[in-house]
């Protein structure tokens, strides 16, 4: 295993691992345009915001568009706007110009109309992908990077054997001196003594604890039957919320939790020091990619029953100990485990190179095929308000 | 022969590793391996879900990995799969409709 990365240097000091161009349209009625002028270079990914062309009480998804544009992974930005909604898309790109990284930003009705602007949006794309071939290659350690811990398409095998295995690899990469982060505060429903236990401090502790209070009553609201525990979840052997939190659990390793970072509309909280943390990253796996972006992630370790969860931003290593599901989409085979012929500590080892190796450049198995939507997610900002949960209210 | 894994000795379930029917002989394994018990299956039980090890009384916590991860709503004979037809959440519950779909989904036999 080699102990240091080339990355490519951006003007906030931070280094990414891959040198992508975001092309965001903060309206969905710019999603088409976005598309046509992502095709134009080699390596444009398409942000749209679907959820709506207001500004007012969506400013914690505005966050997220913004905190990911500054990822170490993002060279630059081209930010698209159709005219007619609230959001003005220098709300977005100013903030990333702050850091020092290019970001454009094109109204289509000022551009007079759908192929002006993409003919005007493909010179501006043209442009940050110099840009990126640009920035000064770097050479960092290992350690510095920050690493989301996910679980999604969960089994019964991701609690015996993927997410130990990924627990034990995020305390090694702790230990090295990396940042880990994790996220589904639903899926820690249960586990609050023991997080406690981790906490870094009593303030910490009692942060972490509100935190996953609010996100229990965020989902149990009277009339609302939403399901914290899938279908399919349940028929791979899982039957409570508990069962599935302290398998959950395992995959953040045992290290001391640094802080518990919030994502809302006045703040997204960023590591401040090297370590484990735990974070507001939502359950939802294509939100919690784009959640793990904005934290700054370079890359994600995801642990699944045997599905293909990508995220076009940050590679995503994927981890199955289910040998009835593993196909070419896993990364790395636990299911050794599940027969008793591999033990934790081996699999982890590999985790732990297989790290190193995507920091070095390596593809995963579906970095370039397996395009998911960059899913931005937000708290209702109403149920927010009636649940007094909202800072500010 | 078939497994299932016991994650703690204290615990009263333990993961079926391979797809069971009913009158299986399953060896429950430990964490290292060792063959620890001999159990028949009362009903089918799917790769991943769990054979009850002991007799469970009503409103007794289910303990897998040492946590308890739900209270059994009926008494739970040794043999029989522990689940979403006898055990809840001590948090927040499964809606009623959502279980039915999974005991038709997985076609769980019930008594």
């Amino acid at each position: 295993m080699m102990n240091s990365f080339i990355g490519f240097g951006r003007t906030d000091g931070s280094v990414g691992i891959r040198n992508h161009v975001l092309i965001m349209a903060v309206d969905e009625c710019c999603d088409g345009i976005a598309r046509a002028i992502a095709d134009s270079i080699d390596n444009g990914i398409v942000v749209t915001n679907y959820n709506t062309c207001m500004y007012g009480g969506n400013e914690e998804m505005i966050n997220t568009m913004i905190h990911t544009g500054n990822n170490p992974n993002v060279a630059g930005v081209l930010v698209l706007a159709m005219g007619c909604g609230s959001i003005d898309p220098e709300i977005v790109a100013a903030p990333i110009r702050e850091t020092g990284r290019p970001a454009f930003s094109l109204v289509c009705m000022k551009q007079q109309g759908t192929r002006a602007t993409i003919n005007q949006g493909k010179e501006l794309a043209q442009q940050l992908q110099q840009a990126a071939q640009d920035a000064p290659r770097v050479e960092k350690p290992i350690s510095e990077l920050i690493i989301g811990v996910k679980c999604g398409g969960s089994d019964t095998s991701s609690g015996i054997a993927s997410n130990p295995s990924v627990g034990r690899a995020v305390d090694t990469l702790v230990d090295m001196g990396a940042t880990a982060i994790a996220g589904e505060l639903i899926e820690l429903v249960g586990c609050e003594s023991i997080l406690r236990q981790r906490a870094v401090s009593t303030e910490v502790a009692d942060k972490l604890e509100r935190l996953i209070h609010q996100e229990e009553a965020r989902w149990h609201v009277d009339g609302a039957e939403v399901e914290t525990m899938s279908i399919g979840n349940s028929v791979g052997g899982l039957t409570t919320l508990e069962e599935k939190s302290f398998g959950a659990l395992s995959k953040t390793g045992t290290r001391a939790i640094q802080d518990v970072l919030q994502i809302n509309h006045l703040v997204h909280e960023k590591p401040t020091t090297a370590g484990f943390y735990l974070s507001e990253a939502t359950h939802l796996c294509g939100s919690a990619g784009m959640h793990f972006a904005a934290l700054g992630a370079h890359l994600i370790l995801w642990t699944t029953g045997g599905a293909g969860f990508n995220n076009p931003i940050v590679p995503v290593i994927r981890v199955s100990g289910n040998q009835y599901l593993l196909n070419e989409d896993i990364d790395i085979d636990a299911s050794g485990i599940m027969r008793a012929e591999e033990g934790v500590e081996s699999v982890a080892e590999r985790i732990v190179a297989k790290v190193s190796k995507v920091a070095q450049g390596q593809q995963t198995n579906i970095e370039e095929i397996g395009y998911s939507y960059c899913s931005l997610y937000q708290k209702d900002q109403r149920l927010e308000t009636v649940l007094r949960f909202k800072p500010g209210c | 022969m078939k497994k299932a894994i016991q994650l703690d000795p204290a615990d009263n379930v333990a993961t079926l590793l391979v797809d069971a029917v009913k009158g299986d002989e399953i060896e429950i394994i430990s964490t290292n391996n060792q063959v620890i018990d001999l159990v028949t299956c009362l009903q089918a039980i799917t790769f991943g879900n769990k054979v009850a090890l002991t007799d469970i009384a009503a409103q007794q916590l289910i303990t897998k990995a040492s946590y308890p991860v739900g209270v059994a709503i009926k008494a739970i004979p040794r043999g029989e799969l522990a689940h979403v037809q006898n055990v809840r959440s001590q948090r927040l519950d499964i809606p009623d409709n959502i279980i039915q779909e999974i005991i038709k989904q997985m076609r769980i036999e019930q008594a």
